[in-house]
């Protein structure tokens, strides 16, 4: 007698999780955010790559009204400053519109995540851009990775073709305020060093002799501007 | 032995009515005897495991039809809204009930709905309901009501104050609702639980409505696969959805968060083979659940009475065009800042220009990169690719105010009156999965839409989508000299819990017995209520 009882226990029990099982596996089978574009048109064939990254890189991408898709396929097109994903369906590379992102991200080849936000550059040559934030903050470190097509020595392409245009880096970096808006900097010790009061500079110095970091190239440059964020270190903005 | 087996047994019924009571959503409301035409108030603690944002609310007759119903939006586990109960309805008692799409228990109330013209059956008698179990509610013994009198007179200022204590505040999920209103001594009507016939895997609306169905060859009736189906919406700046069916045909939008009433275009087409096809729109409205059963039922004098009073009351107050509740506008939010279809690459107002006859005039004349032409009396349209400098061999995607139209035809004799403005998109365009070669949006000086034929596969609906936020209006000060017929004195659904509430109402000109009632939801689950009676005389 004692089996049965727990055999009708078991029963009710098993009936229990089976409805509760069926109520969270719900189905959703819209997708409620469609991404908005136009197709992109293959630029010029000139030494040099207008992309940031050749192929296509699996990535996110958030909406102004903060909904995001992960998963899809991205490329961030730097001499157009263009974000593209691949819309496997339809055989297609799109060009997200700038203006329904907050921004991307992915992860490139050497595993670096690499994030991107949408903000509007009020400088020289003002517009919606996509920044790379390469550290954030109340003053974020910014940089704009622009490619252009510039005049270089004549050159022959694969096909044979003489040509005099390639596509050149001309990034450029920027600190970056809510309030006081951007402030172009170089990727230097002496740029780096005028951010801060003379009082400060020595501080700073002595901060970044302490854990060996010359401040060449972008990567110290941001190494040296995340150690000084640790440090509590405040920059003259 | 056998003993043991039924009292276990009893024990499980037991704790799966509770859990099930705990799992319910909850429906109270501001009376339990109404007159056609007026107002219910009703206020819906959903339980925190409540998946889905929105409330369905339906009044159904004793055969289970429904008459009218309305969809609440659910914040922080509750809702409130109010039902017009229809002039025409008869004499008779019906049920109000709250379902969710996904939850399987619906929550009823018994409310008795008296006919203004005709009043109660000659008969004196009528069916109640009979053997339900109502859902249990506790008495919060330990919320104090202060300052509410014995007997009040008429138009007579009151003031009451909750004092709750700061272990019960912790307990309570959300807020609380407040009604003080005219009571009879008969009906009492509670809620109670209902087996709803939900399917198992029913999408969950989150932030809106559902509407889904089913596309179907025309000529065949069967399930039709591969149909593009749109849905838009109307607007200065258009709403638009598309679905593409699968084996089974079937085809869901959810709505965003819209407000009110709003106009709704479905339209369908083959993706590949040129079908006829036919939407058939899931109503919502059959949705079945088994009657309970009724008993007859005599009505006791007093109930008369009140009838008698309330009816004169809700005649008078529409005479006098006093208005129960006022709608509040509906919350702003937030949509797209630009078109589905893209930003624009030209906007053109053709009434800036020299009036021109017909849409081939307006393209000839102002629309550059817009090529309609009529041959042969067969319409065809293109937008140049500015970007490849070329014409697209597909037609655009043609839209009369946001509503994707597919015959040229209803373009064609357009001229420079009906047109108040066209976009031009000079590009390829994508929107999910869809490829648009070009975009050509006319925005008409009417707005109205009514030059889009409906069909089988195209669908014009109005759809009552989230119910708006109401008030219940106060007394007027400028009209004391209109009798003051209001039945609900106070009506505060929305009291948010602290450890003293002040509540002031003023009593109208109706004598009889009232009653303040709170209700809460606890985090448990369970419902607590308070109640304290007085009279008006």
């Amino acid at each position: 007698m004692a089996n049965r009882i727990l055999y009708i226990i078991t029963f009710f029990g098993l009936m229990a999780t089976t409805s509760l099982t069926a109520q969270n596996e719900l189905l959703q089978k819209w997708n409620p955010e469609k991404i908005k574009g136009t197709r992109q048109i293959p630029y010029p064939s000139y030494s040099g790559s207008p992309f940031m990254n050749d192929k296509f890189i699996m990535g996110e991408i958030e909406f102004s009204d903060g909904t995001k898709i992960d998963s899809l396929g991205l490329r961030y097109s730097s001499y157009r400053d263009e974000i593209i994903y691949y819309n496997a369906a339809i055989s297609a590379q799109i060009i997200i519109d700038k203006i329904s992102l907050k921004g991307f991200s992915f992860t490139d080849e050497s595993g670096t995540k690499r994030v991107f936000r949408h903000q509007y550059y009020n400088g020289f040559f003002p517009g919606e851009r996509y920044f790379e934030v390469l550290s954030d903050g109340d003053i974020a470190l910014l940089v704009y990775r622009k490619i252009v097509l510039q005049v270089c020595p004549p050159y022959n392409d694969n096909a044979g073709n003489l040509k005099n245009m390639s596509y050149q880096p001309a990034y450029n970096y920027y600190l970056y305020n809510d309030k006081k808006g951007y402030e172009l900097i170089r990727l230097n010790r002496n740029s780096l060093l005028s951010n801060f009061d003379k009082l400060t500079q020595k501080s700073v110095k002595k901060i970044l002799r302490k854990n060996k970091v010359q401040v060449t190239d972008e990567s110290s440059f941001v190494i040296a501007w995340n150690l000084l964020k640790e440090n509590g270190i405040i920059v003259k903005f | 032995m056998e003993r043991k087996i039924f009292i276990l047994l009893l024990l499980f019924a037991v704790s799966t009515v509770k859990a099930q009571e705990k799992e319910s959503l909850n429906l109270f409301t501001d009376r339990d005897l109404y007159i056609s035409g007026e107002t219910l108030l009703l206020k819906v603690f959903a339980p925190a495991s409540e998946q889905s944002g929105i409330a369905n609310i339906d009044l159904i007759n004793r055969k289970g039809k429904k008459i009218t119903g309305v969809i609440l939006e659910i914040i922080n586990h509750q809702a409130d809204g109010f039902v017009y109960l229809p002039d025409s309805l008869s004499s008779g008692s019906y049920l109000l009930r709250t379902s969710t799409r996904t939850n399987k228990i619906q929550t009823c109330k018994e409310i008795y709905i008296a006919n203004r013209f005709t009043g109660l059956p000659e008969s004196n008698s009528d069916m109640k309901l009979s053997g339900v179990i109502p859902v249990n509610e506790t008495s919060i013994q330990n919320l104090q009501v202060d300052g509410i009198e014995d007997q009040y007179k008429p138009r007579q200022k009151g003031h009451a104050m909750l004092q709750l204590p700061a272990a019960l505040i912790t307990q309570i999920d959300g807020d609380l609702s407040v009604s003080i209103s005219g009571v009879t001594q008969e009906d009492k009507s509670r809620q109670f639980l209902q087996k709803s016939e939900t399917e198992i895997n029913q999408s969950i609306a989150k932030e809106g409505i559902i509407i889904e169905g089913i596309i179907t060859d025309l000529k065949t009736a069967k399930p039709f696969k591969n149909a593009v189906v749109y849905l838009s919406i109307p607007d200065s700046i258009p709403g638009f959805q598309y679905y593409i069916t699968e084996e089974d045909g079937h085809f869901i939008f959810q709505l965003g968060k819209y407000y009110g009433k709003i106009p709704v275009v479905i339209q369908c087409f083959a993706k590949e083979k040129a079908s006829l096809l036919k939407i058939n729109i899931n109503d919502r409205n059959n949705l079945s659940s088994e009657m309970p059963a009724y008993e007859p039922r005599a009505f006791s004098p007093e109930f008369r009475k009140s009838v008698a009073i309330s009816t004169d009351a809700v005649t008078f107050r529409k005479i006098f065009n006093q208005q129960e509740i006022a709608i509040q506008p509906a919350p702003v939010v937030k949509r797209d800042a630009y078109p589905y279809y893209g930003v624009p690459t030209k906007t053109i107002d053709p009434q800036l220009f020299v009036e021109l006859p017909d849409f081939n005039e307006i393209s000839k004349e102002l629309l550059p990169g817009v090529k309609f032409r009529n041959y042969n009396r067969i319409p065809t349209l293109q937008v140049f690719n500015a970007a490849q400098l070329y014409y697209f061999n597909d037609p655009p995607l043609l839209l009369l105010d946001g509503i994707p139209i597919r015959d040229l035809n209803v373009i064609k004799d357009m001229g420079t009156k009906d047109i108040d403005k066209v976009e031009i998109c000079q590009n390829e365009r994508f929107y999910g999965d869809l490829i648009f070669p070009g975009v050509v949006a006319i925005y008409t000086s009417k707005a109205d839409y009514t030059r889009v034929p409906e069909s089988n596969d195209l669908i014009k609906l109005s759809l009552e989508v989230i119910q708006p936020h109401a008030v219940v209006n106060a007394p007027s000060e400028q009209r004391l000299n209109e009798p003051d017929l209001r039945q609900v004195i106070l009506w505060e659904p929305t009291l948010k819990p602290a450890p003293k509430m002040e509540l002031d109402f003023q009593t109208s000109d109706i004598r009889g017995s009232y009653k303040l009632v709170v209700r809460g939801k606890n985090r448990d689950g369970s419902i607590i209520y308070k109640e304290q009676s007085f009279e008006v005389d």
